[in-house]
């Protein structure tokens, strides 16, 4: 009896240690193959980031030179992205969880956002090229790409806003409304600044998307060449995605370029970096107030 | 209504969807007394104090049939704003469930998001915390997270809360069955200082504190209320046999 026990005992453990070595091994070539990419971007492109990369226009037909305006171009489309989507996926998601009578023209709204969510990007482009390029007449354009951008990373949005609200604890709405407060003053007051953090956490995967998107712009923002910067929202930008596809299929001299296709890919990820690491500072200030 | 009622509850069915949970609820309560609901679980004593207050109808599909009445008007009548019921009528829940503010943001949060004026709120946070029998604790405090109160604390900031509206009447769904004996003991002190001035309505699961606390007790089965009287003829001697079955600890 006591053998038998034993047996089983160490046949559970051996099963336990063999699920553990799975898990393990999977974090590993995750990390390993996420770290090997990185890795090789920066020491391919460390050798061509100096301070006049990044504060230079392009020369030479893009062979030299710096990259300046495409890095601009990026933070302004990803700042008009967010700008764009993130009131209105915010208040989308307020609509759905606070508002809406929970049925079936609500989950059918809801499949909807999700289906949006798989739509490739290059239909978003195909869109804002007729809607707001060409019908809206808004050009190819700062603003166009944004609204672009904007709404393809509307479903992340929105799916991270409902479920940081539906996070925040019912008590807290039924305290507030049980002392005569209105809904809407719950909403602003209790709900939406207990939801913020997590809103930001989700935003930030879509922050990321914003920025390193290329098809979407491609159509709607995206300059093949501009050494001047843009005048208003309704000016075409370089992009550094854009600019990328560009140097690296149709560029003048693939081969040369090698190396600044390489250290605008650094710059790329590293601005993305830099958007989220602000938005992470944000969100960790926003936790430290908050607490339940 | 007579004189010294202050709401009553006329024939009022209640409905989760299809589901009846209240049938033809009739009953008054008087002013200035605490009355107690109990019952055994899902007997519809809490689904009756939530319908004082309007607070049920966050509930999609639920259905109230007959009428309440507060100060001479149907509160279920269409023109009845439930947002100026609710700062007549205070609510106090079973768990505590504080703000994540300040001590002294919890308690000024009402008055100042519905507009009261007050020409002094610190005046109006001190005496609503020593009403909740809380300031002598917390005075020191009033700038720090509710959050780091005890559970017997952050019950009677609560208490406190809804007392800054300067309701008339105060319901409690079973407001000690999270909090130790202690922490309950105070806050049943507190129920009899406080229908000095208040009507107190009171849902628990526990009997003693019924017949401790109460003027007044109602005896809830299944969704209808079996027996309604003074707290000491109904544990003393009932009139019904399904009542003393309940309080004398035989089902429930």
């Amino acid at each position: 009896m006591k053998n038998l026990k034993n047996h089983s005992m160490r046949w559970r453990y051996f099963k336990q240690n063999v699920f553990f070595v799975l898990v393990r091994a999977s974090a590993l070539v995750i990390t390993l193959a996420l770290g090997g990419i990185l890795l090789y971007i920066l020491a391919n492109g460390i050798s061509v980031i100096s301070w006049d990369f990044i504060t230079k226009p392009p020369t030479d037909s893009m062979t030299k030179g710096g990259i300046m305006p495409a890095i601009l171009g990026t933070i302004y489309l990803t700042i008009g992205a967010i700008a764009i989507g993130l009131p209105l996926g915010i208040a989308s998601a307020v609509y759905l969880t606070e508002y809406a009578r929970q049925g079936r023209v609500i989950r059918l709204i809801k499949v909807g956002i999700n289906c949006l969510a798989g739509v490739p990007s290059v239909v978003f482009g195909l869109f804002g090229l007729g809607f707001f390029v060409i019908f809206l007449k808004f050009g190819s354009s700062i603003l166009s790409g944004s609204l672009t951008l904007g709404f393809l990373i509307l479903p992340t949005i929105i799916g991270a806003s409902e479920e940081a609200l539906k996070a925040v604890p019912q008590t807290f709405r039924e305290a507030s409304l049980s002392l005569g407060v209105s809904k809407w003053q719950t909403i602003y007051r209790i709900v939406l600044p207990n939801a913020l953090p997590g809103i930001l956490t989700g935003s930030i995967l879509g922050i990321g998307r914003a920025a390193g998107e290329t098809a979407p712009i491609m159509f709607t923002a995206a300059a093949y060449f501009t050494a001047k910067l843009p005048g208003s929202v309704f000016d075409e930008v370089m992009a550094l995605p854009y600019h990328i596809y560009v140097l690296a299929t149709a560029g003048t001299n693939i081969e040369a370029t090698r190396p600044i296709q390489f250290g605008t890919v650094l710059v790329l990820v590293a601005v993305v970096l830099g958007i989220d690491l602000i938005a992470i500072l944000i969100r960790g200030s926003m936790r430290r107030n908050k607490r339940w | 209504m007579e004189a010294g009622d202050i709401i009553s509850v006329n024939r009022v069915n209640f409905y989760y969807g299809a589901v009846r949970a209240l049938t033809d609820i009739s009953m008054t309560f008087k002013k200035n007394k605490v009355t107690a609901l109990i019952g055994p679980s899902g007997c519809g004593k809490s689904t009756l104090l939530r319908l004082l207050n309007r607070m049920n109808e966050l509930i999609d599909a639920t259905k109230v049939e007959g009428e309440i009445l507060f100060e001479g008007r149907n509160i279920y009548a269409p023109d009845v704003d439930p947002v100026e019921i609710r700062r007549k009528i205070g609510m106090v829940f079973q768990k505590p469930n504080p703000f994540p503010k300040t001590i002294h943001n919890n308690i000024s949060y009402g008055p100042k998001l519905t507009g009261t004026s007050v020409a002094d709120m610190d005046a109006l946070v001190e005496q609503s915390l020593k009403q909740a029998v809380l300031w002598d604790e917390v005075k020191d405090i009033l700038n720090k997270s509710a959050m780091n109160l005890s559970g017997g604390q952050q019950q009677r900031l609560c208490i406190a809360r809804a007392l800054a509206m300067k309701p008339d009447i105060l319901l409690m769904d079973e407001p000690t069955s999270a909090l130790d004996p202690i922490s309950t003991a105070k806050i049943e002190e507190l129920i009899e200082e406080l229908k000095e001035n208040y009507t107190i309505i009171i849902v628990t699961h526990n009997m003693q504190q019924a017949a401790r606390v109460s003027d007044e007790t109602a005896f809830f089965y299944l969704g209808n209320l079996i027996e309604y009287n003074k707290t000491e003829k109904i544990f003393t001697k009932p009139d019904v046999k399904q009542t003393e079955d309940y309080i004398t600890g035989r089902f429930g």
